[in-house]
């Protein structure tokens, strides 16, 4: 076309249906305002451009319309409408257009047809330029593409999408919980079961609890009902045994009717078994009386040097062959020990005689060494050893290790089930250890004890010496509760007739005493044998200083005159035993 | 999809179009006015039109229909309010809005349709603004 060089295209659109439509007037009145046109015009357009766009699209038509500024040969809005497929146009919409407009031309072709729209610039009015009309481009582009209805229709789209999403999350948690109280329910039943079974268990313990208890009790009966069957039969077995080991002793002495050789072998067998039973007995008494808990320590100051001698005599003995040897090492330097003194040598006997009874060749050694508050006794052999599996057995009464020495041994089983049960009444623990060819080792731990773990109600005869009427009668006084009796004297030397005299366990000695002093006292009697071992109370005045020297030496505790009270007399008494103790081994 | 709103003073609905008016918001409107008309046996109806600025004959022809309908349910339709851009281009276009009355605003409306109701005797004479019939 000649006029094209005259056009300017301004905006484009597509009108697909109804509510494009509605775009299209919206547009066509928003260009015919943009270029200039008057109000009426901008209403004409629309309204042309309304009907028309209606017209296409109820003959369902894709159509496209170009908006277009004419310049030549006069200045126009023009609206180019083009589609594809076949329309008519006749109707009232092309009727509005052709009053409306000035120009409506149509071009049909086989598939594709157009119209272009024409409404003149009333004269008089100027087309916009050339920057103009880029204005005119902006205004369109800035208002066309961000249609206001548009984007609401968009933001609708979405709003529902987005109701719909909501309504769908919320039959989902519907679904989800249904589903959580479901378990709910599941887990409630299950809760309750377990519940159910657990009190039912719950009451077949207690049950239990009650069976154990009845067991318990009659465990225990059953326990001193055996105790006191041993005592009982080691009480009857035990004097017509010492009745046969007494008259076979008649028969023997050398006063006696004259026996046979055999006769002489014969009463000797009688005596050696009669014997052995009755060690057997007295084994058997001594072990029931500790599993009774009649058996009570009574601790004192032990003197282990002493001990040791004694034990290595007694035991000696039973060494059968030069072969073994029986060691007993050195004492180290230690605190003094307090425990009952009988109890320890049965313990340590059991265990060295044994050790002695077990071992063939080598030697049975007994140390004691100090480990923090206690003392540890290790009696170790190297005999034929315990199988491992034998190690807590040994313990038991009566069970005794099945091994070829054993038959050769007299022996009732209880040794070593004795020593434990007197260990643990000394508070001590017994423990062993071998390895069978190789040697046992037993040890024995023993709390130390103190002086206080002494008890006071062995005084038998107790001697005060003092020359002062007030004093010994406040010394009397506090005495008095813990002897059986006491005598007393007012100056030395009838203190030592008295003391050689009445043989007391207990001396108080004035240091002041007329006729010979305290101290000169106490060394008379440190001479005698027979008073040596006897416990010492020095009780001197203030200055104590010059007579810790000679009480240390002479095996005597100290007293302060001036501090005579129950409790300074007891204290006095206990460090007097360990104090002679410790001077005369 | 926008509605149009139908307000009842007194035996009048008033039906005020501040919308540029869609196909589907026309058609909405033609139900929903026969339906309260129905319901609450109004005598008028004023449309008012001051805020619309494009009629095309589809527009043009909906109000005549709603007249028709209006007429059906005796009650009477003024469109007030009418842009003179609107006017002027239905002139144009030989539209005659189907013989709907017109009224310059909505109190002329409202006397048009107190007149005519007076005229059939369906608001008594007394009341002179109509509204408190009901």
């Amino acid at each position: 076309m000649a006029l094209d060089a005259a056009r300017t295209d301004l905006t484009r659109m597509t009108i697909r249906d109804e509510s494009d439509v509605f775009q299209l007037r919206g547009k066509g009145r928003q260009v015919a305002a943009a270029v200039g046109l008057d109000g009426q015009d901008q209403i004409r357009v629309a309204t042309a451009l309304s009907d028309v766009g209606r017209e296409l699209v109820r003959q369902s038509v894709v159509t496209t319309a170009v908006f277009t500024l004419l310049t030549e040969p006069a200045p126009a809005l023009v609206v180019d409408l083009g589609w594809a497929g076949v329309v008519t146009t006749t109707g009232p919409g092309w009727n509005t257009a052709r009053m409306l407009l000035h120009d409506v031309r149509f071009e049909q072709h086989e598939h594709t047809g157009t119209v272009a729209l024409l409404r003149n610039f009333p004269a008089g009015v100027l087309a916009p330029s050339a920057t103009g009309i880029d204005g005119v481009r902006r205004e369109l582009g800035a208002a066309g593409e961000g249609n206001a209805l548009d984007e609401l229709r968009a933001q609708n789209q979405e709003l529902l999408e987005t109701l719909e999403d909501l309504e769908q999350k919320r039959r989902e948690l519907e679904r989800a919980n249904e589903e959580l109280e479901e378990t709910n329910r599941g887990v409630l039943a299950l809760y309750k079961e377990l519940s159910d079974e657990l009190e039912q268990t719950n009451t077949g313990v207690v049950a239990l609890y009650a069976e154990l208890d009845v067991k318990t009790t009659q465990l225990r009966e059953a326990g001193e009902a055996r105790t006191r069957f041993w005592s009982n039969i080691s009480h009857e077995l035990r004097t017509p045994v010492n009745s046969v080991v007494g008259l076979t002793r008649l028969l023997a002495v050398p006063g006696a009717d004259p026996l046979t050789d055999e006769q002489r072998r014969q009463v000797d067998l009688i005596n050696d078994s009669g014997t052995t039973l009755l060690a057997l007995v007295n084994e058997l008494l001594d072990t029931a009386k500790a599993e009774s808990g009649s058996l009570r320590p009574r601790p004192a100051p032990v003197d282990l040097n002493y001990m040791f001698v004694q034990l290595r005599g007694a035991l000696r003995p039973m060494i059968r062959t030069d072969a073994v040897e029986l060691v007993v090492e050195d004492l180290p330097v230690m605190p003094a020990l307090v425990t009952d003194p009988t109890m320890l040598v049965r313990i340590l006997r059991n265990l060295l005689s044994n050790g002695l009874k077990f071992t063939e060749a080598g030697e049975v050694r007994l140390s004691v060494r100090e480990e923090g508050d206690r003392l540890r006794f290790v009696v170790a052999d190297t005999g034929i050893g315990i199988p491992a599996d034998q190690h807590d057995r040994v313990f038991e009464e009566f069970h005794q290790v099945p091994n070829r020495l054993q038959t050769g041994a007299a022996g009732t089983g209880l040794g070593l089930s004795y020593a434990r049960t007197l260990a643990t009444i000394l508070g001590g623990d017994l423990s062993l250890s071998s390895t069978p060819g190789e040697g046992t080792e037993v040890v024995l731990d023993l709390p130390l004890g103190t002086v206080e773990d002494i008890p006071l109600t062995s005084v038998g005869i107790a001697l005060l010496v003092d020359g002062a009427d007030e004093s010994r009668g406040r010394l009397r006084a506090e005495v008095d509760t813990l002897a059986d009796d006491v005598v007393e004297a007012k100056d030395g030397r009838s203190a030592l007739s008295a003391a050689t005299g009445t043989r007391p366990d207990l001396i108080f000695l004035d240091a002041d005493t007329p006729l010979m002093s305290g101290v000169e006292v106490l060394t008379v009697l440190r001479q005698d044998p027979n008073l040596v071992r006897v416990p010492v109370v020095l009780v001197c005045g203030g200055d104590i200083g010059g007579m810790e020297l000679a009480a240390s030496t002479l095996g005597a505790a100290l007293l302060t005159r001036s501090l005579i009270s129950a409790g300074t007399v007891r204290q006095a008494i206990r460090e007097a035993h360990v104090a002679v103790r410790r001077t005369a081994s | 999809m926008e509605r149009v709103p139908i307000l009842k003073i007194g035996g009048v609905l008033l039906v005020s179009i501040q919308i540029d008016l869609h196909d589907q918001s026309v058609l909405a409107l033609q139900e929903d006015l026969a339906e309260r008309i129905s319901a609450t046996g109004a005598h008028g109806v004023v449309i008012d039109i001051s805020a619309v600025e494009i009629v095309d004959s589809f527009i043009g022809r909906m109000f005549a229909t709603i007249a028709s309908i209006s007429r059906l349910f005796d009650a009477d339709t003024v469109v007030v309010g009418m842009r003179p851009a609107v006017a002027i281009t239905l002139v144009e276009l030989g539209l005659t809005l189907g013989g709907v009355r017109t009224a310059l605003d909505l109190e002329r409306g409202m006397r048009i349709l107190r007149v005519l109701g007076q005229e059939s005797g369906r608001i008594p004479a007394g009341d002179p603004t109509g509204l408190e019939w009901s």
